[in-house]
């Protein structure tokens, strides 16, 4: 019992996390230069820092899961 | 009814706005345990597209109780430690139907649940340093609630789940070992803070 065809089900299951997963990391990017002049000392700041550099991670992982899944890694 | 006081000053001075629990925002929280059974159902039948299909509308409220209470101005701390505890709720019912059904590998699951549970117990130790009930802010785990629920999905739709499952380990250990050594060591922002 399928809501969508295999094909178009890959290419959702794709679509969602590959270009989610560039998007995030674009964004986390983004998060993290904002950040370049602030106090690096404030706990805020550090946690901030970390939470960005780990959200990187994941969307770079988002991403090569994605093009593994492609047969493209 | 029961209330809580909203995170945020209110107009009047020394006159925190008073939140009911009963609000729109806690209800969408709430309403997310109703994909659980239809995701039980989608996965013990084997329907890969539906389990996936149940796991991305419980993902996409909890994304839309935040929206609601921004627009019904109904934030509190008990919305956000509600969320939070739905959170792992769902997403770890989530991991360990698809684990249970061998869709996803064991260790990392176990790993995953181990170490959410170790953060669960840090967060309670936090509310007993801070000696009030606060929603300990960490935006790595944020990431992390996230990816959980991305998680389930890979294992529903069956996409590079080994991949996504061991690969993820090493960085949830980090972030855990991150957040433990603020919650245990660092000083505790006074009730108020921005970043409490």
């Amino acid at each position: 019992m399928n809501l969508v065809s295999d094909g178009m089900f890959r290419f959702l299951l794709s679509a969602t996390t590959g270009g989610v997963g560039v998007v995030w990391t674009i964004h986390e990017i983004m998060l993290l230069m904002r950040l370049r002049g602030a106090d690096r000392r404030d706990p805020l700041v550090r946690d901030q820092r970390f939470g960005y550099a780990m959200g990187i991670v994941i969307g770079l992982i988002g991403v090569f899961g994605t093009l593994r899944f492609n047969g493209v890694l | 009814m029961a209330a809580t006081t909203a995170g945020h000053p209110a107009a009047g001075p020394a006159s925190p706005r008073v939140v009911s629990v009963w609000n729109p925002a806690n209800a969408v929280t709430a309403s997310r345990y109703l994909t659980l059974p239809f995701l039980a159902w989608a996965v013990h039948n084997g329907y890969h597209q539906w389990a996936t299909f149940f796991i991305v509308i419980c993902a996409l409220f909890d994304k839309l109780d935040g929206a609601v209470a921004k627009i019904f101005n109904c934030r509190s701390t008990f919305g956000e430690l509600f969320d939070a505890i739905t959170d792992g709720i769902c997403y770890g019912f989530g991991l360990i139907l698809v684990c249970a059904y061998g869709w996803a590998p064991v260790i990392p699951v176990l790993c995953f649940v181990g170490l959410g549970a170790v953060n669960t117990i840090l967060r309670g130790v936090y509310i007993r340093r801070a000696g009030r009930a606060v929603n300990y802010k960490s935006y790595a785990m944020e990431r992390v609630v996230a990816y959980i629920g991305y998680l389930i999905g890979f294992a529903t739709g069956g996409m590079e789940v080994r991949f996504f499952y061991w690969v993820f380990v090493p960085v949830m250990v980090l972030i855990v070992v991150h957040d433990a050594r603020r919650m245990l060591v660092d000083p505790v922002p006074p009730a108020g803070a921005k970043h409490a």
